[in-house]
């Protein structure tokens, strides 16, 4: 561990510092997020920042990234007292960023979009044969090679994701941050960051890394911060400190642990899919869930697995088979059908598909079950608002109150009102996905728990997600998916990270179809 | 690893598949196509169509048009768009013909309304960027201020018999062709390389697709925007000039309605109200277009009335088309 005293070789230290932060103080309003922050970065280090949602990371990246200015205490680059003004600034003074939402133009080429803004130019006229060659050699350092003139939007999120990073070093930035670099690609596609990362601190630029996947963090940086409740509470090397250490200094002591799981009997079967096929999208999909049970859905990008669910909840046309709810025959034309016939769907994109960003947190509650609160037409606000309290204890929601504009939470905490919207109808079949992407411990904890006893108290739940450890824990039986088939149906207790991850990337033989065994999974 | 993302699927395909493909997703040979059409039938049905007369006729009557339609082709890209120009029009053909009238030289009265046409697009620009007004809000206040001006300064009237000289470029030649046309052409050719190609142009498409990306990309966004609005001011305010120079009248009513027809032809021209898209090429493709249909309808003795029923119908099913050819997509 590092303190502050500060001897000559401190202060030698200090003085080569790439940044540093003092006491650093940041308050929106009267809401104090980050209270006497102290925080270094030396050249050729990565520096992982790490915290739970709420904890102060991204408005750390922000004071340094110009888009927002401390309260108090003083920032230094290179040693000067300087005041981040904007974005720009923030480049002019060597600093680039990546964000974990994606910025870049969909319409526009890779090439624009790299160098967005800071296009090649003689007088004023792009130089496009340049532009392209300078994005193609940055994209070769990720043995990536894409027609760089086509438009992002056609490209996968991963994709995009590299180019986002490759945008942020093409500025050749001294400091680069990095907020969940990660968090769309591959095993693969990381191993080639990290490579490219460590060339580049080999050339002494340095690199602030925020994320929630510890064994990430524990293999790239050199020193870990932890930050809680806007204070820091540590600085330690990586090699003198454990996950399980940084994980309790996160959450303050107790270890959430894994949550124990129900094997309560199952009730009727809710759902039932047979031979569900869709020329260009998925192959005789067959399964079924039943109240009380969480069917886990396995599978990586391109598994098509959201294809099938928004087949199921009417978001989706054009498929042939046969789907049951409570034994009859059913086909949605619009979600609109599927929630009145009690199914909830709740999307992966949380800020595009899933909240009013700029509304209230009881407005965004309220937004899927206004029938529940009104009478004679009128919604009536005190019964919206009591939901939203409840929801915000039941959820240990960290918020000011239900009056509080949604777009200002954390990530876990907006996903925790979005799990909420949904549950206040309470649905028979409630469809999820990705219910903890981007999600740190403590809610992704509160957020199963709240799953857990829905089930238990008799909802059929579908959750979709690509973090495999968590549908072990979560579920009931996991359906595995690989290109739009089905390549497994097993009991959860069976399963572990390591055989989802060959079935879902093709390579065992596909398991026999659940139908057949109807709940033999569940037998003692 | 390596990947290699299958960028072009056209490139599998058959030439004539390519060709098909091209043609659908460039607007710019889908309009040339439909204007070759209009034409080619238009000269069947009526001798008079082709003679040159009428396309003298009708390109002079769409170059302020065309002018507008630069500008509001840029503030569509960036995500905004501007309903005063029509007003702006009005105002500037207005001051012109009060300054010559009141003794000041042509270049100082030419000057001061392009300046005026400055001084609303930047209201516009501060309103919208710096106050956070709707556009639709701004714009459609300033386009009642502007006209409101107009009409006060000139009680309602037009103003003639302005200084012989003054119709110069309203009237005169080059070559055959009248110089306000060949203008207008220039300006197009100018306005829609410097969008393709220059850095500065460049950020609007940035602005329009993403406002926040463009904000984190370190683009000066309010800026870049306020800028926009200038320029379609300055475009706004020269048309009215020229217009007041064809016309040898100030007239406080023209250009009336103006700001929804150079709304329609950019949006058939392929500009998007979601902003991030189009080309002034387009734009101006867009306005030939149905300044052509206008004047084909006409010429085959249709009403007026009707004609605002097709402008209307080509306008929704341009844009309905598009939406699902690109649906299809995916």
């Amino acid at each position: 561990m590092k303190h502050e005293s500060l001897g000559s070789a401190e202060r030698e230290e200090r003085h080569r510092a790439l940044f540093t932060l003092s006491g650093v103080k940041k308050a929106f309003g009267s809401n104090l997020v980050l209270d006497g922050i102290d925080f270094e970065l030396q050249p050729g280090e990565i520096h992982a920042l790490v915290g739970e949602n709420g904890a102060g990371k991204s408005t750390c990246l922000g004071l340094l990234y110009g888009l927002h200015q401390p309260t108090g205490g003083k920032l230094e680059r290179n040693g000067d007292v300087v005041r981040i003004e904007s974005p720009s600034h923030a480049q002019e003074l060597g600093i680039g960023c990546v964000f974990q939402e994606l910025s870049l133009a969909g319409g526009l080429s890779v090439a624009e979009n790299i160098f967005a803004g800071r296009a090649p130019s003689r007088f004023g006229v792009v130089d496009w044969p340049e532009l392209r060659r300078r994005a193609e050699a940055l994209l070769a350092e990720f043995d990536l090679s894409i027609n760089v003139s086509q438009p992002v939007d056609s490209l996968p999120i991963s994709t995009r994701q590299i180019v986002e990073i490759v945008k942020a070093i093409s500025m050749d930035s001294q400091v680069l941050l990095l907020d969940e670099p990660t968090s769309a690609l591959t095993p693969d596609e990381v191993e080639a960051l990290f490579k490219v990362l460590r060339k580049l601190t080999a050339k002494g630029i340095g690199i602030v890394y925020v994320s929630h996947h510890m064994t990430e963090i524990f293999t790239i940086a050199d020193r870990i911060s932890v930050l809680r409740d806007g204070k820091k509470i540590s600085t330690t090397q990586t090699s003198q400190t454990s996950q399980a250490q940084v994980v309790s200094e996160m959450i303050g002591g107790a270890h959430p642990g894994d949550v124990e799981r129900s094997d309560d009997q199952l009730g009727d079967v809710v759902l039932k899919v047979e031979h569900l096929s869709n020329d260009d999208h998925f192959h005789d999909v067959s399964f079924d869930v039943s109240a009380g049970e969480i069917l886990g859905v396995a599978g990586l990008l391109g598994s098509r697995r959201s294809e099938i669910m928004r087949s199921l909840v009417g978001l989706m046309h054009g498929f042939s088979g046969a789907v049951y709810l409570h034994g009859e025959s059913t086909g949605f034309r619009s979600l609109r059908d599927a929630m009145q016939a009690g199914i909830g769907y709740v999307p992966e994109e949380r800020k595009t598909e899933g909240l009013f960003l700029e509304d209230t947190l009881y407005n965004n509650l309220a937004a899927a079950s206004l029938d529940k609160h009104t009478r004679f037409g009128l919604v009536r606000r005190r019964s919206v608002i009591s939901a939203c309290e409840s929801a915000i204890k039941a959820f240990r929601v960290k918020t000011t109150g239900p009056e509080e504009i949604i777009g200002a939470l954390s990530g876990g905490n907006q996903q925790k009102i979005m799990l909420a919207k949904w549950l206040e109808r309470a649905p028979a079949l409630l469809i999820i996905e990705e219910p903890t992407k981007g999600v740190d411990v403590g809610a992704k904890f509160q957020i199963h728990t709240e799953l857990q006893r829905r089930a238990a108290d008799g909802m059929a739940i579908i959750v979709v997600s690509s973090d495999f450890p968590e549908l072990v824990s979560l579920s009931t039986r996991i359906l595995v998916v690989h290109e739009g088939r089905v390549m497994g149906n097993i009991a959860a207790r069976d399963a572990t990270e390591d055989s989802l991850l060959q079935m879902a990337a093709g390579l065992s033989a596909p398991a026999r179809p659940s139908n057949e065994i109807p709940q033999e999974g569940m037998a003692p | 690893m390596s990947m290699a993302i299958d960028s072009d699927k056209a490139v599998s395909k058959n030439p004539m598949q390519r060709i098909l493909k091209a043609f659908i997703d460039i607007r710019e040979l889908t309009l040339l196509f439909m204007i070759a059409v209009i034409i080619i039938v238009m000269a069947n049905l009526n001798p008079y169509f082709l003679s040159v007369s009428n396309f003298r006729a009708l390109s002079v009557g769409m170059a302020p048009t065309a002018i507008i339609v630069i500008g509001m082709a840029i503030l569509l890209a960036s995500g905004g768009f501007d309903l005063s120009v029509g007003s702006v029009m009005a105002l500037s053909s207005t001051v012109v013909a009060m300054m010559m009238l009141a003794g000041y030289s042509i270049p100082i009265s030419v000057a001061c309304s392009l300046v005026l046409g400055a001084a609303v697009g930047f209201s516009n620009g501060m309103l919208i960027t710096g106050l956070g007004i709707n556009p639709l809000i701004a714009t459609l206040g300033t386009m009642s201020i502007a006209r409101g001006i107009a009409l006060v300064l000139t009680e309602g009237f037009s103003l003639s018999s302005l200084p012989k000289e003054f119709g110069w470029i309203g009237k005169a030649s080059l070559g055959g062709f009248p110089v306000l046309v060949l203008l207008t052409l220039s300006l197009i050719l100018i306005f829609d390389l410097a969008v393709r190609h220059t850095r500065f142009f460049r950020q609007v498409y940035f602005i329009g697709a993403n406002e926040k990306a463009a904000m984190l990309s370190g683009i000066h966004v309010g800026r870049v925007r306020i800028i926009a609005y200038v320029l379609t001011g300055v475009l706004a305010a020269l048309a009215g000039v020229l217009l007041a120079s064809r016309l040898m009248s100030g007239t406080p009513t023209a250009g009336n309605g103006i700001e929804l027809q150079v709304l329609a032809a950019a949006v058939i021209g392929g500009a998007s109200l979601r902003g991030g898209e189009g080309t002034i090429l387009g734009a101006f493709l867009g306005v030939v277009f149905v300044a052509l249909i206008n004047n084909s309808m006409t010429m085959l003795a249709v009403s007026i009335y009707w004609q605002m029923i097709v402008i209307g119908a080509v306008l929704v099913s341009a844009v309905a088309l598009d939406m699902l050819i690109r649906g299809r997509r995916g």
